[in-house]
Parts: structure tokens; sequence; C-alpha cells
């Protein structure tokens, strides 16, 4: 079994995010980057396939060279080889773009990828890859065992869960518990080194959208400690303050 | 119009850590130390940044996985005596497999011995993330390193085939067993005896031994004892002791090669002040003449063999208490920034809402003199991971220079971090108030762990002496004068960084100073070698309080240059909060070099004069 696991590289969750050139671009200063938390679910379930079934896992990253390595670190948990398409990601139409055109080259069996990244949270990107496939993409799942050609998973829906059967090849957002993150171990860091790296230019998409700016959230306000039996006070803040009631 | 938005609604791989700072390891490694120059050597060629990275982050993840949810259920649930078996927390088999399999025991090693040839430096770096999560557990693995590199570099054939893959494995338990119920720091005095058998090289064992660290626990299936022991016959004192292999259980020759019991038993298991969850072993061996060891090396050469291991071991206790004294610093720091209490002194408005603790300058106080004390010891200890790997790769010139200064501040690198953090977990405690004297928080915890390291692996008044008595006068005091180059050195750079200048002046003043103490010292030496040593522990802080901030000039001066070019916010506070470290501890901890200075040079000698009697 072939398996493509597609990978971001996102800023560490604490890191402090702050912008630049007016406000266009992430100040990279002092970020740390990690393998996107629900990428790293796709990651370890797909190593854990191998074990069972056998086959090969390619990991993918549409990004530049400073992400490479999270590939590596992707490599060092059990991916076999990696492709990264350089460039920047600059939306889940241009990243769908992209990873469908390395997979039709790559004739895989399984494309799996995290439910969302955890920078620009768009959650559609497995979805655009199903479409331009023309393979079945499902989101977000939880739970997954191959048979054969057939994929058995779980997937997580509003106030339950579906289980669903569906053949390969497939498309899936994975989320956890899905497996358990891997940690890399001393011989997987080592010879990650010598795996192959494959970088490739990035096809051209046409331009969906032009970036104008980011804005951060507005900080959050200071908590206020009300006395537990005032609640004639904590109405009031409620009405003039929160502006809930 | 886009909005960026970062969600943190798990808990993530590289989430914040409240026990130890990366970023302050990335400092010390790549801008301070340049740990990447070891990769020109051949022995770590395969190794680059990544892979130092890839190695910190897997280090991580298994202390926040699988070591600190550990921490306080390891100090509450001690390990106890079960008939005859010395039981741990359950959470230690899946611990100590962990190692095993990730390689993290053998790292060190060569590719040929199953390991992967990763620097001490970053090894040690990777140890101190696991012990400031949880010291306790973090030493059943390292021990295991310790006493399986004892029997690969001086042991036979026979013993490295038959006894390292199992250790590395993480399978059995690799200890050292020195300490005896009369002879503790005295080893001239152990009375373990050897018996020569009929098959060479194995002996039959029999005396016992105390305090001995994981020294019978059942998450391994075996434990492998490094045994000091002397031979009947042999010559008396230390020139007579012998290292043996022994196992608590030996293997027999059959077809199966099964394990039968090898007559050391479990006496008891100590109940201590701190580190609970290690258990602390007293053993019988022999005790029905059916102990046997295997000697490893030469006969009587058991010390100087020991001795490699104790040295790595030494400069270990002080990345333990350093590890501890850290997590017990951003226990406190977390507190003291979200404890609201009283007001500042120059702002007791009441109708006013309290002050963070943070803010009181008596806290920030506290805080200061716990980061200046483990953020310089931890850069020493790095530091001296570096020049253990000089010693292994480089040759000539680099290679002396780097056994000898390893060889010289060993004693220092050990002592000061222990006696110290002895110091700053009491101030972690103290900002906690009443609240850290309570088991509710974990910093007692850090207080209570970090009171053994000036006592195991040497006391502090062992190391005074070793540091005086001997490192000094070695070689003709070339170490010293290796060492003098260095400070020199750091000091002629951070003249020319603006803000600098007098903290160089004030280091070069105590380096003078230092000198003048030991040529004192060193002049007494001949006619009173009690008056020498009498106050050998004060001659080491001042050693250690000079060492440490040589250390934050360096740390400075490399800040002070960055901090210009640093854009992001958090990298301007680091480099600025590098800066303030370094200033409290010229402010407020060299300056007792004077005092010291004054002690060691007077003529009273009260200690030596005074008789038992009068106490």
């Amino acid at each position: 079994m072939k398996i493509l696991v597609c990978i971001t590289n996102v800023p560490d969750t604490t890191a402090k995010i702050a912008f630049i050139d007016n406000d266009t671009k992430l100040n990279k200063a002092g970020v740390q980057y990690i393998i996107g938390p629900y990428d790293d679910y796709a990651l370890a379930r797909a190593v854990e396939l191998k074990e069972q079934h056998g086959g090969s896992i390619t990991v993918l990253n549409v990004g530049e060279a400073d992400g490479e390595q999270q590939i590596r670190k992707a490599l060092a948990i059990g991916a076999d080889d990696a492709i990264r398409v350089n460039c920047e990601p600059s939306d889940s139409y241009f990243v769908a773009a992209q990873i469908a055109h390395c997979a039709k080259e790559g004739s895989y069996d399984l494309i799996l990828m995290g439910r969302e990244s955890i920078d620009f949270n768009s959650g559609v990107v497995h979805g655009l890859v199903g479409e331009m496939l023309n393979i079945p993409s499902f989101s977000p799942v939880m739970k997954l065992d191959i048979d054969g050609n057939t994929a058995k998973f779980a997937r997580e829906i509003e106030g339950g869960k579906e289980y669903l059967e569906a053949s390969l090849p497939l498309v899936l957002g994975c989320q956890e518990p899905i497996a358990e993150w891997k940690i890399p171990n001393m011989r997987g860091i080592m010879t990650a080194r010598t795996k192959p790296l494959n970088v490739v230019e990035p096809v051209a998409v046409p331009e969906a959208a032009t970036l104008e700016k980011y804005t951060l959230p507005a900080p959050k306000g200071a908590v206020k400690m009300i006395a537990a039996d005032d609640v004639e006070s904590l109405i009031a803040l409620l009405k003039s303050e929160a502006k809930v009631l | 119009m886009a909005l960026f938005c970062i969600t943190s609604i798990y808990k993530l791989p590289n989430m914040a850590h409240s026990f130890y700072s990366k970023r302050d390891l990335q400092f010390n490694l790549y801008e301070l130390l340049n740990a990447e120059q070891l990769t020109q050597y051949g022995y770590y060629q395969d190794h680059d940044r990544e892979s130092f990275e890839m190695i910190l982050d897997a280090a991580e993840q298994i202390s926040e996985k699988m070591l600190r949810p550990l921490l306080t259920e390891m100090d509450r649930q001690e390990p106890q005596l079960v008939d005859g078996k010395i039981r741990v927390h359950e959470g230690m088999k899946a611990i100590v497999k962990r190692f095993g399999e990730d390689g993290w025991i053998n790292a060190l090693f060569s590719y040929e011995e199953g390991g992967q040839q990763l620097p001490i430096t970053v090894q040690n770096a990777a140890a101190f993330i696991f012990q400031a999560a949880n010291y306790s557990a973090s030493v059943f693995p390292f021990l295991t390193t310790g006493a399986s590199n004892l029997i690969r570099t001086f042991g036979s054939k026979q013993l490295i085939d038959t006894y390292t893959p199992l250790m590395y494995s993480g399978a059995w338990q690799g200890t050292m067993a020195l300490t005896e119920p009369d002879a503790g720091s005295s080893l001239s005095d152990i009375s373990t005896s050897a018996e020569p058998t009929d098959e060479e090289g194995t002996y039959r064992i029999k005396g016992q031994k105390i305090y001995i660290s994981c020294g019978d626990h059942d998450a391994c299936e075996n434990v492998i004892h490094l045994m000091l022991a002397k031979i009947k016959g042999g010559p008396a004192g230390t020139k007579g002791i012998s290292l043996f292999v022994v196992p608590q259980k030996r293997l027999i020759v059959d077809a199966n090669q099964n394990l039968i019991d090898n007559d050391v038993q479990t006496a008891g298991v100590y109940h201590k002040m701190g580190y609970k969850g290690a258990p602390i072993a007293h053993l019988m061996v022999g005790s029905n003449d059916n102990c046997l060891g295997y000697l490893v090396g030469e006969p009587h050469k058991g010390l100087n063999y020991m001795f490699q291991m104790m040295n790595e071991a030494r400069v270990g206790v002080g990345t333990n208490a350093v590890a501890i004294g850290t997590a017990a610093y951003y226990a406190s720091l977390q507190y003291a920034k979200e404890r609201p209490q009283g007001r500042l002194i120059s702002d007791k408005d009441p109708s006013k809402p309290q002050s963070l603790i943070v803010r009181h300058a008596d806290v920030k106080r506290m805080l200061l003199f716990q980061k200046s004390i483990v953020e310089g010891a931890l850069s020493l200890l790095l530091q001296c991971g570096l020049w253990s790997d000089l010693a292994h790769v480089a040759e000539g010139e680099t290679k002396e220079r780097a056994e000898l200064l390893l060889d010289l501040l060993t004693p220092i690198a050990k002592s000061y971090p222990s006696e110290m953090c002895c110091q700053t977990t009491s101030a972690a405690v103290q900002i906690l108030g009443g609240a850290g004297y309570t088991t509710d928080f974990p910093v007692e915890q850090f207080y209570r762990e970090a009171r053994i390291h000036p006592i195991h692996e040497g006391t502090t008044g062992i190391h005074g002496l070793d540091l005086l008595g001997r490192k000094i006068v070695m070689k003709n005091g070339k170490a010293v004068q290796y060492l003098m180059q260095e400070m020199y050195q750091t000091i002629v750079a951070a003249r020319s960084v603006s803000g600098l200048e007098n903290k160089a002046n004030e280091l070069e003043e105590s380096v003078t100073t230092l000198s003048k103490t030991t040529a004192h010292l060193l002049s007494i030496a001949p006619q009173n070698t009690e008056l020498f040593l009498a106050d050998a522990t004060l001659y080491l802080e001042m050693f250690g309080i000079t060492t440490i901030a040589w250390q934050w000039l360096k740390q400075a001066t490399v800040a002070a240059q960055a901090l210009p070019n640093a854009t992001a916010e958090a990298e301007q506070n680091f480099y600025q909060g590098k800066l303030m470290a370094a200033r409290y501890f010229f402010e407020y901890e060299l300056v007792k070099v004077q005092s010291l200075a004054t002690r060691l040079l007077s003529h009273d000698h009260v200690t030596v004069e005074m008789q038992t009697a009068w106490f």
C-alpha cells in the first residue's frame, strides 16, 4: 500500500504572532515551528498501517525550505521518502492543486492529512484534493483500518460518530484519536538524513485571492472577579460590558 | 482580508514548558558553544543541528508524555520492599523500556556497538530535560549508561557480549556499587571481598553495599552491579580495590541461557528525604557463599576504572541539581506572575487592586537569584560536555586543553550547582510562601530533591580537597593556566562590548583575587597540610563563583551583541533577561569572592584549633 501523508509546517501554538511589512507577512523571528498537530496524527496512523500491511509512506509538504526540519522529523518518525513543493503555501486551493498534482504522479492508495492546518485553519484542502483527483474524501476521520482494498473508518459528526467503509483510493482528513503521536527514536533520527527528499517546483494555479493584510484578534480583557452572591453586579456587567444580555 | 489565528485548544508537542527553557538550551548550544563545530570531526560527522534539535524535541516529548505526569506520584508512592524485592512505581517499566527501545541508553556509543555516536554535549542537554521533568525517573536509564560504559571500556569481549546488549535494551539495569556501612567517602576502607574460583576471571564475592541507586527493582528483569571489592591477599587501601560485574541473577551455561539467583539479597530499601521515586537499596552480597563476580579489566585497578564513571557521574550530578533548580525556578516564576498580593511600596493605595507578586523588588530578587544560578551553572555544565566531546575526538593541544579544563572544573561543575540549588529551591518555596510549604505545589518536592546532590558522588568537602589538593597543582598548574587564558579571552572580548566594560574589570579583579588566594594557600602546603586544606570547601566556593561569573560574562557578551538585531519581542526579552541576570550575578554573587578571600587569607585557624571537648 502506498500512502501519501501531507504535512504542514506551522508555528508552535505558544508562539507570539506578530506581522511585518505593513501586516502582510508573519514575523518568523524567534518563532518555533512544528508539524501541524492534526497532520501528526495522520502520520502516526500511516506508520501503524505500514507496520500492519507493509508498503511505503511518502510525506509531502507544500512550503519553503525552512520547513525541511519538519519533513525530516516525519522521515525520522517513519516515512520512507519526501517531496517538498518549493513555494509559499498561499491559499487552500493553491495547496490542494499542488498536492493533487504530486498525488497523480505517485498513484497513492491512501492520501492522509490533518483535518485542518492550525495556521489558516481552512479545513478544506482534503475535500479539494479529492475533487481534483476525482476520488472520495472524508473528514474528520478519528479511526481508520484497512482491510484489503477497503478502508473502514469512523468520522466525527454532530453529536456522535458515523462508521463508514469505502474503497481505496481515498483522501482522509484526520484528527485524534486516530493514533497517538509518534516520538522519533535515535535510529530514526539518524537515518532520516539519508532518506530521499525531492524538491519540486509548483505547478501554475490561477490566483483565487490576493492577500490584503493580516490582523490579530483583539487582546483579551482582564478577568473580573465577582462574589458568588453578587448576582446583580454580574447581570449589570453582562449587560453593560459583555453586551450579551 | 485574512485573519491569522492560532488555535490552542489541545496539548501540543511543543507547548510551553513549565519546567525548563528550550530557548536557553538553544542559546547555550548554538550561540554560546557553537556545538555544531563537533560535526567537523569524523566521529560526529553524521550529525547536524537538525539532528540535535530532533533529539532534544524527542527528549521533551518523552518528558511531557511519560516522565512529568509521574513526578508527584513517584514522590508519594515510594518504592517498597515486598517479599525481598523492591517494587517501584508501575509506570517505570514503560519508561525504562522506552529509553531502551528508542536508543537513549547507548546513544553515545559507536555505530558498531549499536549506538548513534551522539555528542556528549547533546546527550547532556537531553538528560537535563529528562531530569527537570522527573529526576527520579531519569536516573534509571542513565545509571545503566554509566555501568555499561565501564564494561565496554574495560571489560573482556565475553563480558561485553554477555551484558551490554540487554543493558542497552533496558531489560537489565546497571548500577554503581561502591558504598559500604563503614566506607562512604573513604573507599580505601571497603571490606567486600573477592576470592578467586577455579574459573579464570570469576570470583566469589562477599560483603554488603548500602545506598545503591536502583540496586534492586521490578521495572527490569535483572540488575547488573559494577561493584568494588578487594581480592584476598591484594594490597591494602585503594590500591587493592578491583572492579567486578556482579549480576543479581547470573546466566547459567545451558541451552536456554537461563538466569539463576546470584546470592545478592536486598536487605532493605531506604526511605529518603527526596528523590523518592528511585529505589536506594541495601544489598547483602554472598551471604550464602554463592555470589559470583566477574573481574573487569585487571586486578587492583578498580578504583581507576570506576573514576572514569565517577567523573562523568559528577558532571551528571551537577546537571541533575541544575535541572531540579530550573524546574523550581519556572514553578515559582509562574506562581509569581499569577499571584496578586500586597501593593508596591511606591503605591499603597488600598482602593487599587493588589499587585502581582512578580512586581515586588524582593520577589524579583529571589527570581533573579534562581535564574542567575541555574542558567549560569547550566552553561558551565554544557561547556563541560563540549570539553568531554573534544577530549574524545580532537587531537593535540585542543584535546589536552579540553581534558585538563574538564578535569580541573569537574569539582566545580558538580559542587557549585549542587550547593547553590539547595538555596535556589529554597527561594522558590519562599516565593510561594505558605503555599510553597504545602504539597499542593511541586516546589517543596524540588527543595527536598535538591538536597542529595551535595552528598552523593563525592561530598562538597571531598571536592574541595580534590580541587585544592590535586587539581590546582596537577601538571604543574597547566590546567589553571588554560583556565586563566580562557577567562582573560572572555574579559578582553567583553571590554569591547558597550555596557560590559565594568563587568569585565570586575571579573578580572576577582580572578586576580583568586590567584593571590591560591598562591597564599599553596605557600602553606609544604609546612602544614592540614592548615592548607582546612578551608578547601570555601576555596571551592570562591573558585565556583568566579567560574560562573566567567560563564555569565560570556553569556552577556553574546546577548549584548545579539540584542540590537533581535526583531521579535520574545527574542528581545530573552536577551534582556540574560543581561539582567548577568548583572545580578555580578552585583549579588561575585562580590562574595572578596569576603571569601578575607577568610582564606586569614591567619586565624579556628576550625583546626577547635577541640572536640569544647563543643
